[in-house]
């Protein structure tokens, strides 16, 4: 790909970055806040600390395997917006099994199977409405919402009653110690989450791109009618791409678990695939355009943790944000497709 | 001409074109006042381009329209609407959840609370002048198609609408529904309304309408005035004169006729007693039975919609049959998948080749490996698509199906139909094939390329290849096929051979009429 035609693609989310991040400026102003204080706190701390951008990179791996399957997932034309409870049932998994298998496993298998539990986990929990929509057509978008409920009762279940370490104590699984979480990639200390995350976009982007099944996917997605002409299997399509998404939603569970919170909690819940969504949108579906987007994202919230805590501005600014960035984007799309603007030649 | 009073509508010398195509070249129409004037011609003849015109949907490139004498620019449906010219879709635009009555002032209020009691007497007052009877109460939901079509006709009466356009407006409708449909125009023609009946079914023109234009591949080929003239032989013989100027005289002998080909005797298709029903659920195919042998051109024709989508259908395995046996040489094919079909030798160029034959995000190159994706060279394993064999093949075809395009990377979504058509066909002409199925591949589409696509179906059937040619032009079907068989409501009412058929004869088929 040529530098001209990367700035041309990079012009759309560039631009709602910009607007979303100006207006987001005057929100701040009508609720009180410095505008341009507040921006250079968030970027000072997000940015322009060690451990802000140590976080970043280490927030950055769940968004990146998750945003792996969901790339798949859109390719395909299949609106899986449950992410949350595919990673949930995957950090429940990976959780539940780690004190059986901690100290009877090496390292690195230890880690192999627990990633591939979790997995196994977010994959099995979206195959109903894989099914579902495979065989019925039943809406996907409904019925993949709808089980994150489920997920988040089913693990609160798990979590106080079978899968507590302490019964009594905060509900959580049996605590990792802490040499037997994912190591960090050297010289650093950002845990090698971050190289999985990678990976995971980095083939996603190739399966579409490269090879047969890739090209059924965005056969399905493109147009079924077309699709079933040229007699693509839309139904096993449809399912292997959920899968994917789920599985992939789930690794990402798996991956917080064994890199950062070392154990599934009770109450937690973060959310991200609310994040991820827009994240793939925004990368326009691109495994390679979602990686400095992700990196973003990472910061955003981040540095909202952070700026929430020294400027006392609430952290749900930066989900404002993010939602007008996929507004703007969507705006700027609009408009790229119509021919109205031209950036550049 | 002169625009005396008693036109409502004229249009002169009316010329459109999309993307270089021509939809309606130098059109002339006349509609007088209590007229019920048909339009007729096969789909793609240019009728509705010519209606959307009239109804401001379109701008002509050039030409004038004259309403009431007066010469007149319509810039949108609502400045139409304003001259008292309204148009019924061919899909109806009805708030399903809404009443008759909320429907018809939908739109038409500006004031903040409903009209309430008035607008109801005067829907009522409106539906007895015409013997239009609708509840006004109703909800259209529970209304059948033939009733919301007379809701929406109401509509363009409240609105004061005196020229009305129907689109088709019987392909939704039961035959008794259609009667009665007819009953309601006349006595508004008779009331003074002008009605323009766009239609491609010819019994229907003749037996509601009082002048028949005649459209056909964008221009003007006649107009019959039916006046005076009593049914019976008399309307035989306009029958026949109208089923000329909708699909051609036959052309006088060409120099390259049909070349005399070896025939061998090999059956390569056979239809046995097959069954099938549209996407609607209704039968489509009814016991049609018949068989072709290899390298011959086999030629379905009928009037669009008689079920040949359906036949295509079975036979690339994009439907099932509800009864009978399609063969393929000895091998039973019924019901099997497209992919089987594929490995057999089937392919099948369809006749919706925007929305079905090519996908408009994909470039050439990924719109040329339909059918072979999975193969060497251009899969390694079936797994790996190898980028180069893929490019390079679809160059090959852009090359020697001369297709405009600038390159294999050329998103097929700014070639134009012609160009996407040809590569449907180089597509499908370049597998392996024993059968090739072609649903109308000509349709619509300028002259050179019509003849040069002919060409490539002659030159498979010389190469052993039987083809299955769909298609409502019977000139082409007796230029190209063997024989040629006729659909009628779904059954193979009669199979002709190609060479001595009459297309006064095929066009009567077509009707229904078997003399």
């Amino acid at each position: 790909m040529g530098a001209e035609k990367i700035v041309r693609a990079a012009a759309g989310p560039v631009i709602a970055i910009s607007v979303a991040v100006s207006l987001g400026g005057i929100l701040l102003l009508i609720i009180g806040f410095n505008p341009f204080r507040t921006y250079y706190e968030l970027f000072s701390l997000g940015m322009g600390t060690y451990l802000g951008v140590t976080e970043s990179l280490k927030r950055m791996a769940p968004l990146l395997i998750m945003s792996a399957g969901l790339i798949i997932a859109f390719r395909s034309g299949i609106w899986n917006i449950g992410g949350n409870g595919q990673f949930l049932i995957g950090a429940v998994l990976a959780g539940g099994i780690a004190p059986l298998l901690m100290d009877r496993l090496p390292l690195f298998l230890f880690f192999a199977v627990l990633g591939c539990a979790g997995f196994i986990g977010g994959a099995a929990w979206v195959t109903i409405p894989a099914v579902l929509k495979a065989k019925y057509e039943i809406n996907e978008i409904i019925v993949t919402l709808m089980m994150d409920f489920i997920a988040i009762y089913l693990t609160a279940y798990l979590v106080r009653y079978p899968l507590n370490a302490q019964p009594g104590l905060f509900p959580q699984t049996v605590l990792i110690p802490i040499e037997k979480r994912l190591p960090n990639i050297p010289l650093t200390e950002v845990h090698i989450g971050l190289i999985v995350g990678l990976i995971a976009v980095v083939f996603a982007h190739y399966l579409i791109k490269i090879t047969t099944l890739g090209y059924e996917i965005r056969f399905s997605g493109e147009s079924r009618k077309a699709a079933l002409y040229a007699g693509v299997n839309i139904r096993k399509v449809v399912v292997i791409a959920m899968l994917l998404s789920g599985g992939f939603a789930g690794l990402a569970g798996a991956n917080d678990v064994m890199g950062i919170k070392g154990a599934f909690q009770a109450e937690w819940n973060p959310g991200y695939a609310y994040s991820v969504i827009p994240l793939v949108f925004l990368s326009r579906l691109n495994g390679i355009a979602v990686i400095p987007l992700a990196y973003f994202f990472s910061f955003l919230s981040i540095g909202g943790e952070f700026m929430s805590r020294a400027a006392e501005v609430p952290v749900f600014f930066v989900q404002v944000i993010e939602a007008l960035m996929l507004i703007f984007f969507g705006v700027s799309e609009q408009i790229r497709k119509r021919g109205g603007f031209s950036w550049g030649s | 001409m002169r625009q005396d009073s008693e036109t409502a509508v004229g249009m002169r010398g009316i010329k459109k074109s999309f993307d270089g195509l021509s939809a309606n070249n130098n059109i002339d129409f006349d509609l007088k006042r209590g007229e019920i004037h048909a339009l007729l011609g096969e789909n793609g003849a240019g009728k509705t381009t010519l209606m959307n015109i009239l109804s401001g949907m379109y701008h002509p490139d050039e030409g004038e329209i004259f309403v009431k004498g007066k010469k007149v620019k319509i810039g949108s449906p609502h400045e139409s609407l304003q001259l008292g010219i309204g148009m019924v879709y061919q899909h109806l635009t009805l708030v399903p959840t809404l009443t008759v009555l909320e429907n018809i002032l939908l739109g038409t209020n500006r004031k903040f609370l409903l009209p309430g009691k008035d607008a109801e007497g005067k829907v009522r007052e409106i539906s007895e002048k015409f013997g239009i009877e609708v509840d006004p109460k109703a909800e259209v939901w529970q209304l059948s198609a033939g009733e919301q079509e007379r809701v929406e006709i109401l509509k363009l009466f409240y609105r004061g609408s005196d020229v009305l356009i129907l689109d088709e407006p019987t392909s939704v409708l039961t035959p008794v529904e259609v009667e009665g449909f007819f009953s309601v125009l006349k006595r508004m023609a008779e009331a003074g309304k002008s009605v323009i009946f766009i239609t491609h079914k010819i019994e229907e023109a003749i037996s509601v309408c009082r002048r028949v234009t005649v459209l056909r591949n964008g221009e003007k080929c006649g107009e019959v005035d039916l006046g005076d003239i009593d049914m019976g032989r008399e309307a035989l013989r306009l029958k026949e004169r109208v089923v000329k100027m909708m699909f051609g005289e036959t052309p006088p002998a060409k120099a390259v006729k049909q070349k005399p080909r070896k025939v061998s005797e090999r059956t390569i298709l056979t239809f046995d007693c097959v069954t099938a029903k549209n996407d609607r659920g209704v039968p489509a195919l009814k016991d049609v039975s018949f068989s072709v042998i290899e390298g011959e051109v086999f030629g379905i024709a009928g009037v669009d919609g008689n079920g040949q989508k359906e036949l295509a259908e079975v036979v690339s395995g994009q439907r099932k049959v509800d009864s009978g046996r399609i063969f393929l040489v000895d091998t039973d094919i019924t019901n099997m998948p497209v992919r089987f079909n594929n490995d057999m030798g089937i392919f099948y160029v369809t006749d919706d080749r925007i929305e079905e034959g090519s996908v408009a995000n994909f470039t050439v190159a990924e719109n040329a490996i339909f059918r072979c994706y999975r193969d060497e060279p251009f899969a390694r394993r079936k797994i790996l698509l190898n980028m180069e064999q893929i490019k390079s093949y679809s160059e090959e075809l852009i090359e020697s199906y001369s297709i405009k395009a600038p390159g294999a990377d050329t998103p097929v979504k700014t070639l134009s139909g012609g160009n996407i058509q040809k590569l449907v066909l180089a597509r499908e002409f370049s597998q392996k094939a024993a059968l090739l199925v072609c649903n109308k591949p000509t349709h619509g589409l300028d002259e050179m390329t019509v003849r040069y696509i002919r060409e490539r179906i002659r030159r498979q059937s010389d190469r052993g290849v039987s083809v299955l040619l769909i298609s409502s032009d019977l000139d082409e079907l007796q230029e190209v096929c063997g024989r040629i068989g006729v659909l009628y409501r779904g059954e193979m009412i009669k199979i002709l051979p190609g060479e001595g058929a009459a297309v006064g004869q095929i066009g009567r088929l077509m009707m229904g009429i078997i003399d």
